[in-house]
């Protein structure tokens, strides 16, 4: 229960911490909170401690009532990829929903969830949170293909492993440390999970382009020329072939407690799509206007600049 | 060439706009300077001549961006998991992003996921083959996928159509500048006939005039070579036409089908000549000869009344 134990222990030692001349953070080891010389005089006897990092963690993934189709399998690819979560039913309510929420991951027993929310129909979000009191996060979700499009064409081992691949600008800032953390414990198969099967074939790529979080999940097919042999200089011919699904996350609120609690970052580029829709249709509602004041204004300007007499304009009339 | 395929007929729902695309604001200025550009992700395309409101519209909401810097680094550090968990259970690889990728050139963006994939999957080979640990999938390991073989089927289906589609406009293409070419040859020859018979015939002309002038004096001499000697004059074109023998009782299809259905054809008719007796030569059945053309007493006297569907 390793992971248990350090979430009672991280409540027990926060709270001493908290003034800003503390020392710095003693390391943290599989056993607990230690010193650093601690930790150098045992490295030598961590190596052999009995008890054994265990991955156990579990998400749950729901989703809203009067979510769309695209969204709904968008969601359905998820449960499949991930072997190590628990599907659940529709949630109904909006208004008390963080509660909700948390009753119900304590319920299932699971530490992490990925909460799906339709709004109008039209757009989805994202949440990515830790269950007993870790950081939520709140995306705004674009772009989603879901892996039924025929032209994306791979394939691969139902459960396996993937190897998560996050792209250099994850290390730039704090949130983007939080993010890639929080995905990794998430999409990350535990290492000897029930359903989890052995080899790796597929690839996620993480990567943020324009402030957003492109997801990407290829499959690893390398041409085999004997039946048994593992490849040796294959690693050339290795390819990679897309097998989806494609989604692109906009992160709008970092929140430091499940599905609420205060705001540890705000997206300050983020405009939500109603307000964008607000927008266009006020553009279009001014057009006549627009029209009108560019016509006279046009005509005042002929008037304070008065064309020269064109020389040549009596050149043709008889 | 399926990758291309695919990004040319893509079509991403997502139009992202940056307004300012030269002074892009990083994660890193955030603190800072936020009132200054704006940045809109939505599900629907939005022209760019929003940008003027769009800015002074966000100077103010983005000044109150909140950036918990401390905070976030806590809860960083509450939720890792403790530094000595072996790399087998994260699988996490970084891979440097060399350039800047523009959002909005779809095949740029997806070459750049493509190559993090392929480099983060040869580092994890590497790692794997230094720990000795199985790596890709060996060929005759079946076990249930991610997508059904239904599915798989419908995808094998759809890129064969896609193949034969390419394929056939190939050869329509091919086809229709062989006819060109061929017409184009066709129509030199033809002139080329006709331009010689012209000539011909101006020889034949001037050789009469030439004739006439000098008064019929001439014996042989004057005879203009037009070719007869050569022999060559009624030689028809070596070129076979299409033609069948009187007696053929194919219908003039005996020659195509070239080596293709030969042997079966002849095979059917072996067949059948030996079933039914072979058919003989066609319409020979009422022929004169010589004997015939005087027997005027052979006819029937006796049927001349009897036929009424003879038209009288």
């Amino acid at each position: 229960m390793g992971k248990k134990r350090k979430h009672s222990e991280t409540q027990a030692v926060e709270p001493k911490k908290k003034d800003e001349g503390a020392p710095e953070r003693p390391k943290r080891t599989l056993m607990g909170w230690k010193d650093k010389e601690e930790v150098q005089a045992q490295t030598d006897s961590n190596s052999e401690s009995p008890q054994v990092f265990r991955n156990k963690e579990k998400v749950m993934v729901t989703c809203s009532r009067r979510i769309n189709y695209r969204y709904r399998h968008l969601m359905l690819n998820l449960v499949s990829l991930l072997p190590h979560c628990k599907k659940d039913n529709k949630v109904e309510s909006r208004s008390s929903k963080g509660a909700t929420l948390n009753e119900l991951i304590e319920l299932r027993g699971c530490s992490s969830a990925l909460f799906f929310e339709c709004r109008k129909h039209q757009d989805l979000y994202m949440w990515m949170a830790r269950c007993p009191n870790g950081p939520s996060v709140k995306f705004l979700v674009n772009a989603v293909h879901t892996m039924e499009e025929l032209k994306l064409t791979g394939n691969h081992l139902k459960g396996s492993r993937p190897l998560l691949t996050f792209s250099r600008n994850f290390e730039k800032d704090a949130h983007w440390k939080l993010l890639k953390e929080m995905i990794i414990q998430i999409f990350g198969t535990p290492k000897e999970h029930r359903k989890s099967k052995p080899y790796h074939d597929h690839v996620f790529v993480f990567s943020i382009v324009d402030d957003h979080i492109w997801f990407r999940n290829y499959q690893i097919s390398v041409p085999h020329n004997e039946s048994d042999k593992m490849v040796r200089g294959g690693l050339d011919k290795m390819t990679l072939v897309e097998v989806g699904p494609r989604f692109c996350l906009n992160p709008i609120k970092i929140f430091a407690g499940s599905f609420g609690g205060p705001t540890l970052y705000e997206n300050p580029f983020y405009v939500s799509p109603n307000q964008i829709r607000a927008l266009e249709k006020r553009k279009k509602a001014g057009k006549y206007a627009k029209k009108v004041k560019a016509k006279t204004r046009r005509k005042m300007h002929e008037q304070s600049n008065p064309l020269e007499p064109d020389e040549f304009a009596d050149m043709w009339r008889e | 060439m399926e990758m291309m395929l695919y990004f040319h007929a893509m079509g991403l729902r997502r139009k992202d706009l940056s307004f300012l695309q030269s002074g892009k604001a990083v994660e890193d200025n955030v603190n800072d300077v936020m009132g200054d550009y704006s940045e809109e992700d939505d599900s629907e395309s939005v022209s760019e001549s929003e940008s003027d409101q769009e800015d002074v519209k966000l100077a103010e909401p983005s000044k109150t961006a909140i950036y918990n810097r401390e905070g976030l680094v806590e809860k960083c550090e509450d939720i890792s998991w403790p530094e000595n968990v072996g790399w087998m259970h994260k699988l996490s690889l970084d891979v440097d992003q060399e350039k800047e990728v523009d959002v909005n050139d779809d095949l740029a963006r997806e070459l750049a996921f493509f190559t993090q994939a392929l480099e983060g999957t040869r580092a994890a080979f590497d790692k794997f083959q230094s720990m000795g640990l199985p790596f890709l999938r060996p060929p005759d390991y079946y076990a249930e996928m991610v997508k059904t073989d239904a599915h798989m089927q419908k995808v094998k289906g759809k890129l064969l159509a896609q193949k034969r589609q390419i394929e056939e406009s190939e050869e329509r293409r091919k086809a229709r500048d062989a006819k060109r070419i061929a017409k184009e040859v066709q129509a030199e020859k033809l002139k080329e006939r006709a331009k010689q018979k012209k000539q011909e015939i101006e020889e034949v002309k001037k050789w009469r005039k030439q004739r006439q002038q000098s008064g019929f004096k001439d014996g042989k001499d004057g005879m203009p070579d037009l070719g007869f000697e050569n022999g060559k004059a009624f030689e028809r074109s070596s070129k076979k036409r299409p033609g069948v023998s009187r007696g053929d009782r194919s219908g003039g299809k005996a020659k195509q089908g070239g080596g293709k259905s030969n042997n079966k054809n002849k095979k059917n008719r072996e067949f059948r000549n030996s079933k039914f007796g072979f058919g003989g030569r066609k319409g020979m059945k009422k022929q004169n000869t010589a004997e015939m053309t005087n027997d005027v007493l052979a006819f029937n006297k006796s049927n001349a009344a009897g036929n009424r569907k003879r038209k009288r």
